[in-house]
């Protein structure tokens, strides 16, 4: 391949050049540079065209997801072509990675190495979600990148924990190494990895498509959710080798999920699993039973894994279940125990929460001061699950009274204490007490 | 008065003070804190481990150039491993040196991140039969290989600069029927004109995964080449090509890594012979 000199020009092809200034990696397909073009930094990626099958057509792709642009803005796509070096060799400049971003791969790891760059050595440095709420949106952005991918009719190819960059204080998602990314259907050679990849693709029965983009994408939920990986468990582990042969038996020809309910021939081993022994309790059972169906008939059948929009519904529903109790304790309400049909009590410290019912839904949604609500879940067919249509919060005026504030952009109704509905306009909110009805419009609430 | 009596006065009081608790949610309460139940406390996701081990002859034919230039690169290499191991698997690096007498550097393979390069010093002769022969009695599950999780098969770098001077074939042989050799990753660099490139590939098994240097920049690119591509292909599951259009079977994927190291090698030495070097041979 060739690779390219600190200093060189590349040439763009609308015009002007990239000049390179130093490298920031190599992968399988070529290296990534970081250049300046018209005054700005960008990353280049510039490829080993030996490694690829059809070089032409791999760069006709790009250019088409360039016209194309990006499906949404949690996609670092691919800006602008460079010209073909007289050997055919060329890349592509994507803006820089922003700052607050962990790699995925990182925050498996809990941390991240930091290189000294006088001494050399390495320093560990934690990386770990700072709330739940954040790790769940994360769950959720990464859910919902992939569904308006493939609503493009594009497929991802290569999802791997590679793939992602994670702020661990919001659970914003950034999709890098997007240039596989392709029409479903067409494929220009990219391998992948055993352990993501679908079986199918492992045994080289299949290309990549959105099908087996939604198996790698339930592979990235199991890891993020259950730290561990979802087909290792105690008959991988007896290989103790990893071989190439082993690799096609565990990940395609012989594929079993470690909790698969009717084969316990994989189970995960305590003091290399613990993790996925310990989250195995904490998820609630949709959750469980979501990867469960995506492990075991998903295997076989494309068709029954699980499509995108299910798992945003479901961690939409699991973002609303979280309670933060007061003694410091923050869980799912799977996790808390149930006096009643509408209360909630935290074990530790006994503290009791009450929920309100959505008109739309069976789960009920606990509440806590600082809890919110968002737009997706007051209005229907809403994709939007970032706007906080609602906080509960204390009156500023009467200390200790807790209520529930507008936040949103509509006027809503609620049931005050004397029995009447008044029109709660935005910045405005209301108490809560036993008999609350709310009218978001369309769906209803109440205590 | 013991603990558990402190503890289960505690508890008696408690039972007190809520006696509306049913047993029933008492038991599901109990249930849901008799483990660390934080949904954000993790551990690491459980990687895999890679050993890469060095061979190196420190026989005194070795002394000088050859030896001052191949401990600068080591030092300088272990950074860049590091950067190939800090994704999803553990690297840990042991080195075996033969002159003489055979010596592992650390008594156990130590972590990449910690692993700091002992300078070597070259003396006596060339016990490269030993060498396999101790290397044979360590990748075992009992010794070096005893990671509790899922390992990946070792990278295995042996590099000489002499004919070996005891019986070497014996020593392979022993090596030959581990099964860690078997599906490790081999390569080896011969140094200058005397080592020989067919013992080396009878330690790797084929030639691709041979290369040579003559001179002291050639020493330090090729060192480079081969540690960096070899832990590179070692430390990640096999990169699967989509164009065969057929089920795949054991066959086809057996020893795909050590094929797939002897193309990248070849290839990258290939761009990388530089002629104006001065050989390690000639200018006495």
């Amino acid at each position: 391949m060739v690779e390219l000199e600190i200093g060189q020009e590349v040439e763009m092809e609308f015009g002007g050049s990239a000049q390179v200034l130093s490298v920031i990696g190599s992968g399988g397909q070529g290296t990534v540079y970081l250049v300046r073009f018209n005054g700005m930094k960008w990353a280049l990626k510039w490829y080993d065209i030996d490694k690829m099958k059809n070089p032409k057509a791999f760069r006709k792709n790009i250019e088409t997801n360039i016209n194309d642009g990006p499906p949404s803005n949690k996609f670092l796509w691919p800006k602008y072509l460079t010209k073909e070096m007289p050997d055919g060799t060329f890349g592509y400049i994507m803006e820089l990675k922003p700052d607050g971003f962990d790699s995925f791969v990182d925050i498996l790891n809990t941390y991240k190495l930091e290189i000294d760059p006088l001494t050399g050595h390495a320093v560990k440095r934690d990386i770990r979600f700072t709330s739940l709420t954040a790790m769940i949106t994360a769950v959720i952005n990464i859910v919902n990148a992939f569904r308006q991918l493939h609503r493009a009719g594009k497929s991802y190819q290569d999802l791997n924990d590679g793939g992602f960059f994670i702020n661990v204080n919001t659970g914003a998602v950034l999709v890098c190494d997007c240039d596989n990314i392709a029409p479903d259907g067409s494929n220009f050679g990219i391998g992948g990895k055993p352990g993501y990849m679908a079986p199918e693709i492992v045994r080289g029965i299949a290309q990549p498509n959105v099908q087996t983009d939604k198996y790698s994408l339930a592979v990235v939920l199991f890891k993020l959710l259950f730290r561990g990986d979802p087909m290792e468990g105690e008959k991988v582990v007896r290989d103790v080798c990893l071989t190439e042969a082993s690799e096609l038996k565990h990940y395609g020809q012989n594929a079993v999920f470690v909790y698969d309910p009717n084969n316990a021939s994989n189970r995960p081993v305590r003091g290399i699993h613990d993790n996925v022994i310990k989250f195995w309790r904490i998820y609630p059972d949709y959750i469980k039973d979501a990867f469960i169906r995506s492990f075991t008939v998903g295997i076989d059948e494309p068709s029954k894994r699980i499509i995108e929009n299910e798992w945003q519904k479901m961690f939409i529903r699991l973002r609303s279940e979280i309670i933060m109790c007061g003694c410091g304790r923050t869980n799912f309400t799977s996790m808390f125990a149930q006096p009643t049909e509408k209360t909630f009590k935290c074990p530790k410290c006994g503290m009791e929460f009450t929920s309100l019912g959505f008109s739309n839904r069976e789960s009920r949604m606990p509440l806590f001061l600082g809890c919110k609500f968002y737009d997706c879940e007051i209005t229907p067919e809403s994709d939007d699950f970032t706007t906080v249509a609602g906080e509960l919060v204390e009156n500023k005026l009467k200390a200790g009274m807790l209520g529930i504030k507008n936040c949103s952009e509509r006027t809503w109704k609620a049931k005050m204490p004397d029995g009447e509905f008044y029109d709660i306009t935005p910045g405005k909110g209301f108490p809560i007490w036993q008999g609350l009805e709310i009218d978001f419009g369309a769906i209803k609430a109440q205590m | 008065m013991s603990n558990e009596m402190i503890t289960d006065a505690a508890k008696e009081a408690m039972d007190g003070f809520e006696p509306a608790e049913s047993a029933n949610e008492k038991k599901q309460m109990d249930n849901m804190l008799d483990f660390d139940d934080d949904p954000l406390s993790a551990t690491g996701v459980s990687r895999k481990s890679l050993v890469i081990f060095f061979l190196i002859d420190t026989s005194g034919s070795m002394k000088g150039k050859k030896m001052g230039e191949l401990n600068t690169v080591m030092e300088e290499l272990i950074p860049e491993i590091r950067k190939v191991g800090e994704a999803d698997t553990e690297v840990k690096v042991a080195v075996l040196t033969f002159s003489t007498d055979v010596k592992w550097m650390y008594s156990t393979p130590i972590p990449i991140e910690d692993f700091e390069w002992a300078r070597l010093r070259a003396n006596g002769v060339t016990s490269m039969g030993a060498a396999f022969k101790e290397l044979n009695l360590r990748m075992s599950r009992n010794s070096f290989l005893n990671s509790p999780s899922l390992s990946f098969a070792p990278v295995i770098f042996l590099m000489t600069d002499g004919y070996p001077s005891d019986d070497y074939k014996e020593g392979l042989k022993e090596l030959q029927a581990n099964s860690w050799y078997k599906f490790g990753l081999k390569a080896a660099l011969g140094i200058g004109n005397e080592a020989n490139d067919d013992v080396l590939a009878e330690f790797t098994g084929s030639a691709d995964t041979v290369v040579h240097a003559y001179s002291g920049g050639q020493l330090a690119q090729m060192i480079k080449i081969i540690a960096v591509t070899s832990s590179q292909i070692g430390s990640k599951s096999m990169t699967l090509s989509d164009d065969s259009g057929r089920e795949i079977g054991e066959e086809d994927v057996f020893a795909a890594k050590q094929k797939l190291l002897g193309q990248q090698i070849q290839e990258l030495v290939g761009s990388k012979v530089e002629a104006n070097d001065v050989p390690f041979d000639t200018g006495w």
